[in-house]
């Protein structure tokens, strides 16, 4: 895991944030993207994991202008679904929950940051939606295949042409 | 006869999952289950034929809030089955680190889990639309406690810098000096925060707690100490399964703990204070006056006061910590080089409570056992006795409130169900 060491200072940064807890099936599918990344990303380009807990994010994010969260997500759409929300003026989508390991969830994270005028101009929550929760290791075939699309969506993103990538 | 059933699958703010189930019956408070996902359980298996010197990582893994209590508690459990002393600059380090994780786990849930409860929102995110200071206060103080445990710990999240034996490097005091502005502000707020979780309403409800606490003969209790209550009981950490025992019960993966031949106990804050108020810092004691918090708190809503308290100690503990800070000739003892058969356990004083761990080890360093019992489940029977009590006074309320105070209650005790993914869902049934 890379830390940030302190505020981004250009416009132009991008925050790449992935989520889940491992040793809890498919939750920590946005960890597993996150790892898939490749090294020598363009400057500006940050990516982490964590945190343990949602409202670390508001510190996490803090000066960052874009940001990309990766989550696992439960909505009762086929496992392997990816959903791409954007924290627009009217929060997340309330239909769709954004499992989060912890008492605050996301959604609670962004919605904190909004009252305190911590939200970053763009957050967009890629999400996947899990089959199995339960305690043990390792992802389930679809929500493994989605990492790959996911990994896919976040080059194309962040600019970087990567060929025989994983595509949707 | 009329039987109503409370039901809660999900409880809010708390970390994780649970669920609760009051049954009552006519006037009568027929069954109280709360029941608990408990992941250590998990983890026991999963630490079977592993190294030794994976356990502290592995177990940090367990909760995303006190993965040091899992560090600290794995080290020295593993570190008495060897023979290991760990002493000098590498116990302050370590007692320094765990200041850090106090500070951030209390500040967490004192600001953004507990006091909505008493100024009336449902949740921190409606609270900081009226009260965006105390939000930003809670949020500061959790910054400086997570700061700490990155310098500290190699990271604040799931710290990866604490091994067998020590660090895996030691932080220069250049390094912990530089924290000293941001601690001192820290405590400035800590102090604040216990004039402002004083000044709260709380019902009037004392409970006839045992608690249970480290205590040891010169300071607040973090990492030593003899298992203590204030009912007399006075052991050895290492004895902590001759006097206290887990039970199964159907209705929880949780097992439940209990004090042999005694029943349900509490571990966490109000038994800590209760045990050890005569062993706050100066600036921590002050606080506790002002507040009117006496030497025991029995009621268990005022428990923010008390964290508030133990924040306060753990940034003026941080503060003495850095000054007297000279780093080790090397920065971890070394483990014995070769291996008999051997089994140590030990407790320390995770955020929420006494944390205890066994190891069991083969002759070869693999672990053939473990065994941890996480502070929640210790407080889970009597969790479940302060709910059977709440309902006892409070049949006239209609089930909404009633669920609404059934919350409360268990927050109180900041149960962590950590390491677990959430769910939302709440019915109140009735026959």
């Amino acid at each position: 895991m890379s830390v940030p060491s302190g505020p981004s200072t250009s416009g132009r940064d991008l925050l790449v944030i992935g989520l889940g807890t491992e040793h809890r099936g498919d939750d920590r599918c946005g960890l597993d993207v996150v790892r898939s990344l490749p090294g020598g990303l363009p400057e500006g380009v940050r990516v982490v994991e964590g945190p343990g807990e949602a409202t670390a994010l508001l510190e996490l994010w803090s000066g960052s202008d874009r940001v990309i969260v990766v989550d696992a997500v439960r909505s009762g759409s086929l496992p392997g679904t990816v959903h791409r929300l954007d924290a627009g003026p009217n929060g997340l989508p309330s239909r769709l929950g954004a499992t989060s390991t912890h008492g605050l969830s996301l959604a609670d994270a962004i919605e904190l940051a909004r009252s305190l005028g911590r939200l970053p101009r763009r957050v967009t929550v890629l999400g996947i939606e899990v089959a199995d929760l339960g305690p043990r290791e390792g992802l389930t075939g679809p929500v493994a295949d989605a990492v790959g699309r996911v990994r896919a969506i976040l080059l194309e993103e962040i600019g970087v042409a990567v060929p025989g990538a994983p595509g949707d | 006869m009329t039987e109503r059933t409370i039901s809660v699958d999900y409880l809010a703010r708390v970390e994780g999952e649970g669920a609760l189930t009051v049954r009552i019956r006519g006037q009568e408070v027929d069954d109280v289950q709360l029941r608990i996902f408990e992941p250590p359980r998990f983890f026991e298996a999963f630490l079977r034929g592993r190294s030794y010197l994976e356990a502290p990582d592995i177990t940090a893994r367990i909760c995303g809030i006190c993965p040091v209590a899992y560090q600290m508690s794995s080290c020295h459990a593993l570190e008495r089955a060897l023979g290991m002393e760990v002493g000098g600059p590498i116990r302050e380090l370590r007692r320094l680190l765990y200041c850090g994780e106090w500070i951030e786990s209390h500040a967490l849930h004192i600001y953004l889990l507990h006091a909505p409860d008493f100024l009336g929102y449902p949740d921190a995110v409606h609270l900081a639309k009226d009260h965006p200071e105390a939000v930003r206060h809670g949020l500061e103080l959790k910054k400086a406690g997570n700061h700490l445990m990155q310098v500290v710990g190699g990271r604040e999240i799931h710290p990866v810098n604490v091994r067998i034996g020590g660090f895996y490097r030691c932080p220069t005091v250049d390094e912990l000096g530089a924290l000293r502005p941001e601690l001192e502000r820290a405590l400035a707020l800590a102090e604040e925060t216990v004039r402002f979780a004083a000044a709260l309403d709380f019902p009037d409800i004392e409970e006839d707690y045992e608690f249970v606490a480290l205590r040891n003969e010169r300071e607040y209790p973090m990492n030593e100490g003899e298992v203590a209550s204030n009912r007399g009981l006075r052991v050895p950490m290492h004895q902590f399964e001759d006097v206290f025992e887990e039970v199964h019960v159907a209705h929880s993966t949780a097992l439940h703990s209990v004090r042999r031949g005694a029943g349900s106990y509490l571990v966490g804050p109000l038994a800590r204070y209760a045990l050890n108020h005569d062993r706050l810092p100066p600036r921590a004691r002050s606080a506790a006056n002002e507040a009117g918090l006496g030497g025991t708190v029995r009621n268990p809503y005022r428990s923010i006061v008390v964290r508030a308290v133990e924040v306060v100690f753990a940034c003026e503990e941080a503060l003495r910590l850095l000054d007297h800070y000279r780093p080790p000739a090397a920065p971890f003892v070394e483990p014995p080089p070769t291996f008999r058969a051997t089994e140590g356990s030990a407790i320390t004083e995770a955020p929420r409570g006494m944390l205890y761990h066994r190891y069991r080890l083969n002759d070869g360093g693999l672990i053939e056992a473990a065994k941890i019992v996480a502070p929640t489940s210790q407080n889970q029977k009597r969790i479940e006795d302060d709910l059977r009590h709440l309902v006892e006074r409070s049949l006239a309320l209609d089930d909404a409130s009633l669920t609404d105070a059934c919350e409360r209650a268990i927050r109180n005790h900041d149960p962590c169900i950590s390491c677990s993914t959430h769910f939302l869902s709440l019915d109140i049934t009735r026959s």
